[in-house]
């Protein structure tokens, strides 16, 4: 028998019941999760600072956080839980939530989904346990930088395609994008959607809304669903909580930035979202994780879509490795 | 003397065409003046009109903050009743499996009776058998049944629901409490109980950093209009808190003092420079950001507390604290005895 390492769990991580830790200064929302979830191996804390330590030592599978705790924020929490234990699924819960909470939570906590509190059991449980399933399945991306070599690659081959009608905001994107990326620029969902069938498209910078009140959250959320692996990065200046929660939870936004456009966060952001997609394309598995499925609701507001725009997003070309369809 | 004569004639016609001319300026400039008056009295009104319209957004605003923090309040225990309320259903579903599988191992138990009559030599060491595996059964079952934490896990979730809601009640109590929309208008009122709910609905903007002490002595009731004093202690906490910028103690206190109710609210923080102090009960005056203050909280919390016969005085060191003291006269013990 070979020594074993006292750090390392013991036997097949992937085996039994799914572990997870809830997160919350308040011990009676704790007993309740507990109780809901009492089929699977439940870890909890009133201490949020404890909290990375004990997801790294009991190697959970999906973490479950309070937004609001005295001293600190959830976001942070599972900003570090991040860092430290990646391939723990991250759910933010909240019992109200302001804008910066919610913007943090996409851009530094890269959570799973928000729920807002008082939560449906029905609804957490099936989202818990779908989240567990794929800790389990899908590998968590390591890091989204590219090495030099390969940063040259994929900017030749991999196209950013930005979709606003505000001409000073395209001026501006432009700028900043031209020099490094082959970005291409939509005004419609129409026309974005000939860019996306004729060229190989790795991100998508999109505003919420066109200047003639045109949602485009709904082809976001609907590209999303059919092609997982590009990364979305919006940009708004009319941003409000509710619809940032919506493009989480129904569209995995990658990143969500508020104009006006600095040119030092969009670099990094649009850098980070196409590295993310360049390394999804090589690990198709981890697809899956940074996915969604459609819930009730985006498929009824998706009715709205016109149908042709709808069929045309299903049939976007395949140009994954291994195929996308997940 | 006809030269005289013409000579006063001239001049007479002069000094009647210099009156004339001068009467004809002082009609053009009166027009003016009442064109000017006019002009300035729509804009008066237009005045009004954006100033009512501030005050309305400010109301909105603070509003828009209360029903914040109301909603993370409300949310939490909210959270865990609704959840628990489901999962103790669950709970009793699973404990009455258990007691099933109890009677089938008591049914199981009654069959050796049957198996009695008519028994041979062979039928025999079967039922002791049986007899045995029953005892066997019966004693799992019974065990289960007891050693089970269902009921025991049920109860502790029931216990926090009953808390949940108690919690709950006295949220939505003190809402009720806060605006005293039941009872409008003047009305005998106890402060500290406007200040606990001034305290809950700031809640969400002070837990996390700010220590609150309470020094709230038995005071005598002040005549007034409860949802426009809670409005005044809000208006003071929240002020309060943005005065500290990262952690700090509030201090609220109240006494009784010489025909007074003394009502004291001690921050912590930044204090008043010199030059702003003697503007802050200005309307429209403000130290904030543009669209981030209207200037209004404290020309409104002035108003008001002049309008119940009170006043207020500020003390403060700059980025040592301010400390805001309202004073409220104490309903007349001769008026009361008319009531």
């Amino acid at each position: 028998m070979l020594g074993q390492d006292f750090d390392m769990p013991l036997g097949d991580p992937n085996a039994g019941t799914l572990r997870v830790l809830f997160i919350d200064d308040e011990a009676r929302i704790l007993r309740a999760l507990k109780a809901l979830f009492r089929d699977l191996e439940v870890y909890t804390t009133t201490e949020p600072r404890e909290a990375p330590a004990l997801a790294v030592r009991h190697n959970v599978d999906v973490v479950v956080c309070d937004q609001r705790m005295p001293e600190v924020l959830g976001v942070d929490v599972l900003r570090e839980i991040r860092e430290k234990h990646p391939r723990a699924m991250r759910i933010l819960l909240t019992g109200y939530s302001d804008l910066k909470a919610v913007l943090g939570s996409v851009n530094e906590g890269e959570v799973y989904r928000f729920v807002n509190k008082p939560w449906v059991n029905s609804e957490l449980r099936s989202l818990v346990l779908e989240a567990g399933e794929i800790s389990r399945e899908s590998p968590a991306v390591a890091t989204d930088q590219l090495s030099p070599n390969e940063q040259n690659i994929a900017r030749s081959q991999v196209g950013v395609l930005v979709i606003e009608d505000d001409t000073t905001a395209q001026q501006r994107l432009r700028e900043i994008l031209q020099p490094h990326y082959q970005v291409r620029f939509a005004n419609t969902a129409e026309r974005a959607l000939q860019v996306l069938e004729q060229h190989e498209t790795g991100v998508v910078i999109s505003e919420t809304a066109t200047n003639h009140g045109a949602d485009l959250t709904l082809m976001l959320k609907a590209l999303k669903q059919y092609h997982p692996h590009i990364a979305t990065v919006v940009i708004t200046e009319r941003a409000n909580a509710q619809t940032v929660i919506e493009l989480i939870n129904e569209g995995q936004v990658y990143r969500m930035l508020i104009k006006p456009i600095r040119m030092g966060s969009c670099r990094l952001s649009v850098d980070s979202a196409l590295g993310r997609y360049w390394k999804l394309k090589q690990t198709p598995k981890s697809v899956r994780r940074y996915g969604v499925s459609p819930t009730a609701q985006t498929l009824q507001a998706q009715s709205k879509l016109p149908n042709s725009l709808l069929s045309r997003i299903r049939s976007l070309p395949a140009r994954i490795f291994g195929g996308m369809r997940i | 003397m006809t030269v005289v004569l013409v000579i006063l004639v001239l001049a007479l016609a002069a000094a009647a065409g210099a009156l004339y001319w001068r009467l004809r300026r002082a009609e053009a400039a009166k027009a003016q003046l009442q064109a000017e008056h006019q002009q300035t009295e729509v804009e008066l009104k237009q005045l009004q009109s954006s100033q009512s319209q501030v005050i309305h957004t400010t109301k909105l605003a603070s509003l828009g903050q209360m029903v914040a923090g109301v909603a993370h309040e409300l949310n939490t225990p909210l959270g865990f009743v609704k959840s628990n309320v489901e999962v103790i259903g669950d709970l009793l579903d699973d404990y009455r499996k258990l007691v099933k599988d109890y009677d089938v191992a008591v049914q199981y138990c009654q069959q050796p009776v049957d198996l009695m009559f008519g028994a041979d030599k062979e039928s025999l060491d079967k039922l002791v058998k049986h007899v045995e595996e029953s005892r066997r059964k019966l004693f799992d079952a019974r065990r289960a049944v007891e050693k089970s934490p269902l009921l025991k896990e049920a109860k502790e979730l029931l216990a926090d629901s009953a808390d949940g809601i108690t919690q709950l009640a006295s949220l939505v109590q003190n809402l009720k409490g806060f605006a005293r929309v039941d009872r409008d208008g003047m009305d005998l009122m106890d402060v500290n109980e406007g200040l606990e709910s001034a305290l809950m609905i700031a809640a969400h903007q002070l837990r996390d950093r700010i220590k609150v002490v309470r020094r709230l002595d038995s005071v005598p009731r002040v005549r007034g209009m409860p949802s426009q004093l809670n409005q005044v202690f809000l208006n003071l906490i929240t002020n309060a808190s943005q005065a500290m910028e990262d952690e700090g103690t509030l201090t609220v206190a109240t006494r009784a003092n010489d025909g007074n109710v003394e009502i004291s609210f001690t921050d912590t923080g930044c204090g008043i420079p010199d030059d702003v102090l003697p503007k802050i009960f200005d309307p429209f005056f403000t130290t904030k950001a543009p669209g981030e203050g209207t200037g209004l909280g404290l020309s409104i919390v002035h108003k008001i507390i002049k309008s119940h016969g009170g006043s207020i005085k500020v003390r403060t060191t700059p980025n040592r604290g301010s400390e805001f003291t309202v004073m409220l006269p104490v309903e007349n013990a001769a008026r009361t005895t008319l009531h």
